[in-house]
């Protein structure tokens, strides 16, 4: 008999985790980046993004001076005005403005997306967990919104609404919800059938105990690992809006708003003030799209 | 099959009557008050009232309601409050140049990253694959609007190859005439080669911004359908049946490509309204542009026929793509 | 057969998996004719060596070194072309979870003559032809029809038939099978292995069998061997295997053939089933499936019922609805004197305290984000009660230290003493056990049903034990009820229903059950009786006896008049007239 019990394993194993890709740690970077400027942005800029400086259209330093002018700033030596990304054709300084931009756009799109993800997941819960006609009109109303173009939808609302900050995050939570419901209820409706949601119910607890303490955390998964792409389009979003003047109100620091603003100096050869905030944009929006890469792969182990 | 055609255009109907009802409520709803916008803040209170009534916009909702619905049934969605012109006229010049952009913009971008994907997915892992997928994800995440401004500065100003961001022809030009709105298509039935060329110019730095973007998620969905095909059983089945490699290959493409038609449809379906930013970049005056002037401008009827429009051409395509994967695959037939 | 040279001859084969070796300096001869039988535990490489003795792996696989010789060539020296040629040809492979092995969008008949066109030169057309004759010669009614079906819209007995048409098309010397019967129902699994070794042997070409089941080995093969981690522990022909295995591992597998005597039940009924009927109606007809007609049975203090039947039988629903995760739609089930059936949601919950489960996969019942105190806590109450979680580890046999682990840290085994942990953890009187070693492999499936009847024993707790597994149900229960398509067809003591089945379809399903004993093989004995065809589809159902359409000694009253369960003269129920007439004939 004992011997029956040594031959059939009855301990623990461990389990070996994958180790993270460099896109992963490339994008977590990138992400804790563009938090820490959301958080501490305004406080770090060198100048006032809001205040007109003297240098108007100035160009950033050419590559091979910027050794020297890093020497200056540190020894603290006395020297000219620097602006790293130079100035825009009304003088405000490039950088402090890219800077503290993601105090709005990253703002936004975090802010839109835990209230859509929050808001999604439970009535995802509801459509995958309730009685049919419940689940019948959530699913009917998602599907309605999701028919609507994102993009203008996202433009009429905001304009029509006002065009502050928070109509902003509210039409982007309204417009992403569908994406949560959709992804939770699918989890929750394979989800629901497991033994484990059965053995509670054999043992007596209500519903409602199943459903959230054990469906629904289990159901999350899929969720939280499209957040962190969802909050790049997000990011893309406001962007957009704001360049077309759908979007964000100027002068605040924007930087879809920085690019429109300098759209037509481009031509003529000024290419710093646009080309900053572009960058700005391209990377974030790339550092979310590798970490919810990352964090897929992980999770599909 | 003809069953299940009739009840998904049904509901596609209920579902375009459903959200013109929504916008039509929403946009009343909303804060903005397009009258003042109109006549300016400083109006007396009779100028305002005139033109409220011009716009129809004192009456009650409900009442403004029906009156629309009763000219839609004639076919009748309304004048813009900008062009003065029926908006419907308005849609019909401007949507050609929407689908055209969006639609030699697909085929290109297919035509580069389904084979793209499919390569990578033959060594998965390799560093190929890993560079090509890190370019997916990365061309997926752009902002267009800021690589459009990118290719006009390097490709016009600095290189000179591109003309001028001003339209879809050189404004001293004159156009083909319009038969199906689309500047190649009626060059072409014109026999009028110097526009088609003209034409083509003006889309290049458009077609190849948003060919740019678009290729990011195609890769990435092809790559991944074919990896997961090439690592299933009947694959490996069939080679341990002694199949020849083209067989099996044929095998692998037919069970990769058809799931992935559908989620293409979704995407054909999302750009239409996506449009709107390089359509502003490049000035080219499709629907999306058309969109944003009369959001801004608070357009009421102009707003309602751009949504509805754009969310009948999406649920058609989807409807479309249903059916067509739902002929291919047996699963879905019964 | 005047050649003596072996048809397979391996040696050395090493394969790597993922890094780490899959299988280690195999080695193996097959002679012509034979059939070899290869067993081991899962995760002992059956699956990829079935692969690379046709060259071929899975994913990460990499085949490190080794020959495969294959009628005098070496398959593995080969270049890819030349391998590929003879696969199919020379060799064939069937694989377990056949519906996985085609193509969801070609249909069977074209797949099986794809198989066949790369061997043989014909067109279209004949190839076409050729696979509805090799689905004809496999038994199969209506050919023509079945050749134009998608893999999903076959049975899985079906498309294990489909496999042997693509992997026996070209007449290869030999077939590798590997685990072709899991997930089969136990008749089709007997009428399928039947064909295959009649073809094989007509044919006249070899078979390497790989399989867990002891049973099936026995029946069919001529050699057993042994595989444990990726190397052979074992080769011996199968008599002197069975007799007297040398391995230790091979011996644990088979230490569950020996009788074993059962705890003494008392004649209290503790539940009582009058009745019980269940429909399920299909959604978009107005059709029905009739899951459970009729059922009548009762369980005693501290005894077992075992409830046996293929897919479709009903045995499952029964189990759901005594503990009411499901409503019967009539019938009365009373425990302990209380009805079940018609208890309020407060007297439900007091019932389901006495009323546990523990179902068939392991890992889905447990709550994969909780750990092992987590589940069993939540069981007792919510109290974190350090004393009494460890104890109930103890009683079911694990080590302290899986306390702070959670499921995916566990194995299968292991996983299923937890939910048997969690099942007793409230004490109750009786538990609904829903095929709870199916899942298993053979090593743990033995452990856990020594630990259920030491529970028992040890506590007096009854047990509904539900299982397709005739070996298991054998070990565990004292009485038998025999299900087919919703009712009970036999019910009795082990002994009557197990040493000398009444009932026509008790009687295939235990003729089918492959026993493990090379003495008394399935191929040897003549006087078997088999049902033909399937289990017809539980939404149409005849108007009589349900098994008349397949039964060898039906009579024409059988067909009109639904039998009813009557008792026969040794005490036992049964459900069919000619039979009892047929035992009290006998009585006299």
């Amino acid at each position: 008999m004992s011997e029956v019990l040594e031959l059939a394993d009855t301990g623990a194993v461990n389990v070996a985790k994958p180790a993270p890709s460099f896109l992963f740690r490339l994008g977590g970077v990138l992400v804790a980046l563009s938090l820490v400027l959301m958080v501490m942005g305004p406080w770090i800029t060198p100048y006032d993004p809001n205040r007109p400086t003297f240098e108007i259209s100035e160009p950033p330093p050419a590559l091979t001076e910027i050794p020297g002018l890093l020497w200056k700033v540190i020894t603290g030596a006395p020297h000219d005005p620097i602006h790293w990304f130079g100035t825009d054709s009304s003088g405000l300084d490039v950088f402090s403005r890219v800077v503290a931009a993601p105090r709005t756009d990253v703002a936004i799109a975090v802010g839109a997306n835990v209230v859509s993800l929050i808001l999604g997941s439970l009535l995802g819960l509801l459509a995958g967990f309730a009685r049919p006609w419940v689940a019948g009109t959530v699913m009917r109303i998602s599907d309605l919104i999701q028919a609507f173009p994102v993009f203008i939808t996202g433009m009429i609302l905001v304009t029509l609404a006002g065009r502050s900050n928070m109509t902003i995050v509210l039409t982007l939570a309204f417009l992403y919800t569908p994406i949560y419901v959709r992804l939770t209820r699918a989890e929750v409706l394979s989800q629901r059938n497991r033994g484990f949601v059965d053995a509670a119910r054999v043992l007596g607890k209500p519903e409602g105990f199943i459903a959230l303490r054990h469906v629904l955390p289990n159901a999350l998964a899929p969720s939280l690992i499209q957040a962190s792409v969802t909050i790049g389009f997000a990011i893309l979003m406001t962007a957009g809006l704001s360049f077309v003047g759908a979007g964000v109100r100027p002068p605040t620091p924007e930087w879809g708003l920085m690019i429109a603003a300098s759209a037509n100096e481009l031509i003529q050869g000024e290419w710093w003030s646009s080309l900053f905030p572009g960058l700005a944009i391209s990377l974030t929006v790339f550092g979310y799209a590798a970490f919810g890469n990352g964090v897929e792969r992980i999770y599909d182990r | 099959m003809l069953n299940f055609i009739a009840r998904r255009l049904v509901v596609a109907m209920f579902q375009l009557v459903g959200l013109v009802i929504v916008v039509f409520f929403a946009i009343r709803m909303l804060p903005a008050d397009p009258v003042a916008r109109l006549v300016g803040m400083n109006s007396t209170p009779e100028a305002y009232r005139m033109s409220q009534q011009a716009l129809g916009l004192d009456k009650p909702v409900l009442e403004q309601l029906r009156n629309y619905i009763v000219g839609v049934a004639k076919g009748d969605f309304g004048r813009s409050w900008v062009s003065g012109a029926p908006v419907m006229e308005d849609i019909r010049n401007v949507l050609p140049v929407t689908i055209e952009l969006i639609t030699i913009s697909f085929i290109l971008a297919f035509l580069v990253s389904v084979p793209l994907g499919m390569l990578c997915a033959l060594r998965p892992g390799g560093v190929a694959d890993t560079a090509t997928f890190t370019y997916s994800l990365f061309a997926g995440s752009q902002p267009e609007f800021w690589w459009g401004l990118l290719f006009i500065y390097i490709f016009f100003a600095m290189l000179g190859w591109a003309p001028p961001p001003l339209g879809r022809l050189d404004p001293m030009s004159t156009p083909p005439a319009s038969v199906t709105g689309l500047i190649t298509v009626d060059s072409l039935l014109a026999g009028n080669i110097a526009a088609f060329r003209d034409g083509a110019h003006h889309l290049m730095l458009p077609v190849a911004t948003k060919v740019f973007v678009l290729s990011g998620p195609i890769i990435k969905m092809v790559r991944q359908n074919m990896v997961r095909v090439l690592g299933a059983d009947y694959v490996l089945y069939a080679r341990a049946s002694g199949l020849p490699p083209w067989r099996v290959a044929l095998i692998a493409l037919k069970n990769a490509l058809v799931p992935a038609l559908t989620l293409l449809g979704v995407l054909y379906g999302y750009i239409l309204g996506g449009a709107v930013l390089i359509e502003t970049v490049f000035s080219l005056g499709g629907i999306g542009q058309y969109a944003v002037r009369s959001v801004l401008a608070f357009d009421y009827p102009a707003i309602q026929a751009v949504v509805l429009v754009i969310a009948a051409i999406s649920l058609f395509v989807y409807l479309a793509l249903d059916v067509i994967h739902a002929w291919i695959d047996p699963r879905l037939a019964s | 057969m005047t050649d003596s040279a072996p048809v397979l001859d391996v040696r050395g084969l090493t394969v790597d998996y993922g890094g780490r070796p899959a299988v280690e300096d195999f080695a193996l001869t097959i002679a012509p004719g034979e059939i070899v039988g290869l067993t081991g535990d899962s995760g002992s490489g059956k699956s990829t060596l079935a692969f690379a003795l046709l060259g071929l792996t899975r994913g990460p696989g990499r085949i490190k070194g080794g020959s495969v010789v294959l009628e005098g060539t070496d398959l593995l020296a080969l270049d890819e072309p030349s391998r590929r040629e003879r696969r199919g040809r020379d060799i064939g492979l069937i694989v377990q979870n056949p519906r996985g092995a085609l193509s969801p969008l070609h249909r069977v008949g074209q797949q099986i003559g794809a198989a066949y066109r790369s061997h043989q030169a014909v067109t279209g057309a004949q190839a076409a032809a050729h696979a509805v004759d090799m689905l004809r010669s496999l038994g199969l009614n209506d050919p023509e029809r079945r050749a134009s079906a998608y893999p999903h819209e076959i049975s899985g007995g079906m498309a294990q038939r489909v496999l042997i048409a693509m992997a026996l098309g070209s007449g290869p010397r030999l077939l590798v099978a590997d685990e072709p019967t899991s997930g089969l129902d136990v008749t089709i699994q007997a009428q399928f292995l039947d064909e295959m070794w009649r073809t094989v042997r007509k044919v006249g070409s070899s078979a390497l069998l790989m399989t867990q089941d002891l049973g099936i080995i026995a029946n069919y093969c001529d050699r057993v061997v042994v595989l444990q981690n990726g190397r052979q522990v074992e080769d011996a022909p199968t008599r002197s295997f069975y007799a007297a295995p040398r391995d230790s591992y091979s011996r644990s597998i088979l230490a569950l053939r020996k009788e074993e005597a059962l705890a003494d039940a008392t004649p209290s009924r503790l539940l009582e089933i009058e009745g019980l009927r269940k429909i399920f109606p299909l959604r978009g007809s107005n059709k029905h499936v009739q899951a459970v007609d009729d059922v009548s049975f009762s369980i005693g203090r501290g005894e077992t019922v075992g409830l046996v039947g293929e897919s479709g039988s009903g045995k499952t629903t029964v189990g759901r609805c005594i503990l009411r995760l499901v409503e019967p739609d009539a019938g009365e089930i009373t425990f302990g004197g209380a009805s079940v059936t018609s208890a309020s949601p407060a007297a439900l919950r007091r019932l389901r305290r006495k009323l546990q489960v523990v179902f068939q996969d392991p890992f889905d019942s447990l709550d994969p984000r909780w750990t092992v105190t987590d589940i069993l806590a939540e069981a007792i109450d919510g109290k974190s009660d350090k004393a009494r979680i460890a104890e109930l580890l103890r009683l079911v046999g694990l080590r302290p230290d899986v306390a702070d682990a959670k499921p995916r840290a566990l194995s299968a085994g292991s996983q299923q003493r937890v939910n048997i942990a969690r099942a007793i953890a409230v004490e109750p009187e009786l538990i609904v056990l829903d095929e709870p070693t199916s899942a298993l492999t053979p090593l743990a499936r033995i452990a856990i049903i020594r630990l259920l009847r030491d529970i028992q024993a040890r506590l007096g707790v009854s047990y509904l034990f539900i299982s397709h597994d005739l070996n298991t149900v054998e070990h565990m229960s004292h009485r038998v009820a025999v299900m087919y398509l919703g009712q009970i067809v036999e019910l009795g003591t082990r002994e009557q229903v197990f040493r000398s089945p009444v009932h026509p379809y008790s009687k295939a399903l235990l003729g089918a059950h492959l026993v493990a004993d090379p003495s008394r093989r399935r191929v040897d004995r003549t006087d078997i009786q088999t049902l033909s065809g399937e289990i017809p589809s539980p939404i149409d159902l005849p108007r009589g006896c349900y098994l008349a359409s397949r039964c060898p000694v039906a009579l024409p009253l059988c067909r009109d008049q639904p039998q009813p369960l009557v008792p026969a003269p040794d005490g036992r129920l049964v459900r069919c007239t000619p039979a009892i007439a047929s035992l009290k004939q006998v009585m006299h």
